[in-house]
């Protein structure tokens, strides 16, 4: 094995990353934000979106076909500098679809593992790890995805064990009580939550496109979809009309096992091995961004580790600033600027297929 | 070459110590830590209207003093009046520089007055607080709630911990009482039905009074509750009647019966006992198996079908055993016919309570909801006054 294909990751690791990392986003303050718009229909909108994002990963892992990274890929046709302005613009998209995971995190660590409200730095700590993290090159994150991976399903199967027995499946019913506009707008603002192929065009380039991979890919996303599933309806059939009030699901659908009056929380075993994992993914978006900085700027020493630094202490500094309206600005990201989220997803992908298409007939 | 690539690594490994340390520093929730010179540990609230808007009695728990040689806990309940409960709360901090932690609350009780209009301007802080346990149990007192949390318990050293052991898992089960978390009242009031129930707690001053030797130590390690507590009589709470809510606002009450009779349709009855008539004679059966539930029929018009399935045993006859052929725990057939006959009353008596009142005690309105929109939308306006009834008793016994 060479220098070159150690550095790579492997299929098996991005399988990993789409089954069992890339759903644990869906499972913190999406689940009450859908149930907010829908009501008992909030399985409908994640479908529709589990379906599109499945769109958007098969695309994008076609697109690694091609072994070139985004910047290459785009150099190709459009020259070094209209390619670099286009990754740079999908880098602060990426800066930018960090934001909400970032504060769905602060604010699940401030009310769940606080009895009450920490000051303004509790969150801080995070930042300095997600700065490592981040410092690191990208293609180091494939050895993560292998440990975590595992963790975070088996955390995830702890927390449905404890949950199932608790769930009246039957709030579910009526299907289609909401109406369709109801399903638009869940539809709609469910778009931030959803960006998971973005996340994989910048590993573009860093791992080797076998046989297979796209459909592969896509059917690993559809499985970590399908657990996403079952835990919405789970959530709904446990908290019912009360739940888009339940902010935080995965650290509360547990805690009404049976066993939990005699045992104490044993379910924190569970939820702080999903936080972990979701630290992880939190810094995922931040590291694709700094990822297309290095694209655009080449290999230089100390570059990532100076952009690293520079974007968390931005961002830790602009999390401060939201302080008290972190709620609104997640409205603001998931309600108003949603459209956003497809232009990268969806259509970056597939302009990149069709530019490819064309310059063949050429 | 080793030494010097070992070196090299050197910053990067205690970078990599630095996060996991951090990172634990992160989880670690300030590792539990609970100042008690600064927090309050709420252990109970009572809500009462006043003009202002809300009055709100906080039981908080305090340190023991060392002379103490018994378990349990010392308490101090503190009084605020505010427009909101928030409000009152606030109120309290401002008043004993205690930050109010509601974390380990797990009794809010509301008084009557409060519980007759829009009981959700009670509760609407709890259900927004982030802290506040889902779980916690609710209950309606007779009269004002803060009287009766800042009452002296016989029992215990907080009045709080005495009503909640009426609400235990052994007490559920005599079918006596039925109570009711936050989480589900408020599930039952923001559904489609709008009713739930909560648990009515009464208290009775302890007859001959003053028996019990510490007559002051309750509130007197604490120094409790402000008033002169070694002069107050000390109370008994009973919580066998169960207030009925309909559309945020109570709208009738159980008496203890008809709470049983709620009990066996919830299947929840082990050992619970009733009373019927043996030649005339009452006799206690105790209920051994409980099956129980409603159902809705909507094919022709709209019917309820109440069933209760119990196996009874005979538990105590009121005159001395009369011979060796009922010396045993098996009922005879009259009795069972008799004891059907009892059950049957309760269970219509609770459905015309339910109806007069306006309350969907058994979910039924959501029933529909969730089996037939369209059934829902001809019927949701007129929902209870369309219903009928029929009860389905067996009440069994071991051969």
């Amino acid at each position: 094995m060479t220098a070159a294909t150690q550095k790579r990751i492997a299929p098996r690791q991005i399988y990993l990353l789409l089954a069992c990392i890339a759903p644990i986003g869906k499972i913190v303050y999406l689940p009450s934000h859908l149930a907010h718009y829908a009501q008992n229909d909030l399985l409908f909108p994640a479908v529709a979106q589990l379906l599109v994002q499945s769109l958007a990963v098969f695309l994008t892992l076609l697109l690694a076909k091609r072994g070139m990274s985004f910047c290459q890929l785009l150099e190709g046709v459009f020259g070094k500098i209209a390619a670099r302005i286009f990754v740079g613009i999908f880098g602060l998209f990426l800066l930018y679809a960090s934001l909400l995971p970032l504060l769905e995190q602060q604010l699940f660590v401030q009310s769940e593992f606080y009895d009450t409200l920490p000051s303004l730095f509790a969150f801080g700590p995070f930042f300095v790890f997600c700065a490592y993290l981040c410092s690191k090159p990208l293609s180091s994150f494939g050895r993560t995805w292998d440990i975590l991976a595992p963790l975070a399903a088996a955390a995830f199967v702890g927390v449905m064990l404890l949950s199932v027995g608790s769930a009246d499946f039957g709030a579910l019913a009526p299907a289609g009580a909401a109406g369709g506009r109801g399903f638009l707008r869940a539809t709609a603002s469910a778009t931030s939550w959803f960006f998971d192929a973005a996340l994989l065009i910048p590993l573009l380039g860093k791992f080797e496109y076998k046989k297979g991979m796209a459909w592969k890919g896509t059917l690993c996303y559809l499985g970590g979809g399908a657990a996403v599933l079952f835990f919405l309806a789970t959530f709904y059939g446990i908290f019912g009309p009360l739940a888009e009030t339940q902010l935080f699901g995965f650290s509360k659908t547990s805690k009404y096992f049976s066993g939990i009056t005699v045992l104490g929380r044993i379910d924190y075993v569970f939820i702080y091995a999903l936080a972990l994992a979701m630290a992880f993914y939190v810094a995922l978006p931040l590291q694709g961004a700094i990822e297309c900085g290095m694209q655009i700027a080449g290999e230089k020493k100390y570059l990532r580790t100076f952009l690293s630094v520079a974007v968390n202490a931005l961002l830790f500094a602009l999390l401060v600033i939201l302080e008290y309206r972190l709620k609104q600005a997640l409205g603001v990201i998931s309600d108003m600027l949603f459209w956003i989220f497809p232009i990268f997803f969806l259509l970056v992908p597939a302009l990149s297929l069709l530019i490819r298409r064309r310059r063949r007939e050429v | 070459m080793k030494f010097k690539r070992f070196v090299h690594t050197i910053p990067m490994k205690l970078y990599i110590l630095l996060a996991a340390v951090i990172l634990f520093a992160f989880f670690s929730n300030d590792f539990g830590l609970v100042d008690i010179q600064k927090t309050a540990i709420i252990l109970a609230a009572a809500i009462d209207r006043t003009e202002e808007g809300f009055s709100l009695t906080a039981q908080i728990a305090v340190p023991k003093g060392s002379d103490r040689t018994t378990g349990g806990t010392s308490s101090v309940e503190i009084q605020s009046e505010g427009q909101t409960v928030s409000d009152c709360l606030t109120r309290i901090y401002t008043k004993t520089g205690w930050v109010p932690k509601l974390v380990f609350c797990n009794l809010i009780l509301i008084g009557e007055e409060a519980a007759k209009e829009k009981v959700f301007d009670s509760l609407d802080y709890f259900l927004r607080n982030e802290y506040m346990p889902d779980s916690c149990l609710l209950a309606v007192s007779e009269g004002k709630a803060g009287e009766m949390l800042s009452s002296q318990s016989a029992i215990d050293d907080a009045s709080s911990l005495a009503i909640t052991k009426l609400f235990s898992d052994a007490a559920q089960k005599s079918g006596k009482v039925m109570p009711n978390s936050l989480k589900d009242f408020t599930m039952g009031m923001f559904g489609v039905s709008e009713s739930g129930y909560l648990p009515f707690v009464r208290s009775t001053p302890q007859q001959g009074e003053q028996s019990a030797e510490g007559g002051g130590s309750g509130g007197g390690g604490g120094g409790s509750g402000g008033s002169s507590s070694g002069e107050e009589p000390q109370q008994i709470y009973s919580a066998d009647s169960t207030a009925l809510f309909s559309k945020d606002k109570m709208v009738a009450l159980l008496p203890i019966e008809q709470t049983f009779a709620l009990s066996l349709l919830k299947g929840k009855v082990f050992a619970g006992t009733f009373n019927a008539k043996e030649e005339g004679k009452p006799v206690t059966l105790s209920v051994i198996e409980n099956g129980g539930g409603v159902k809705l029929d909507s094919k022709n018009g709209l019917k309820a079908k109440l069933s209760v399935d119990l196996l009874v045993r005979l538990c105590c006859r009121s005159t001395a055993v009369p011979s060796e052929e009922n010396i045993g725990d098996t009922v005879p057939a009259k009795t069972l016919e008799d004891a059907k006959g009892v059950v049957e009353g309760y269970l219509t008596d609770l459905w015309d309570t339910c109806k007069q009142s306006g309350c969907d005690l058994f979910s039924l309105k959501q029933s529909l909801y969730r089996s037939s929109l369209k059934k829902y939308a001809k019927w949701k306006d007129n929902f209870l006054p369309s219903l009928s009834f029929e009860t389905d008793v067996k009440v069994r016994t071991r051969k």
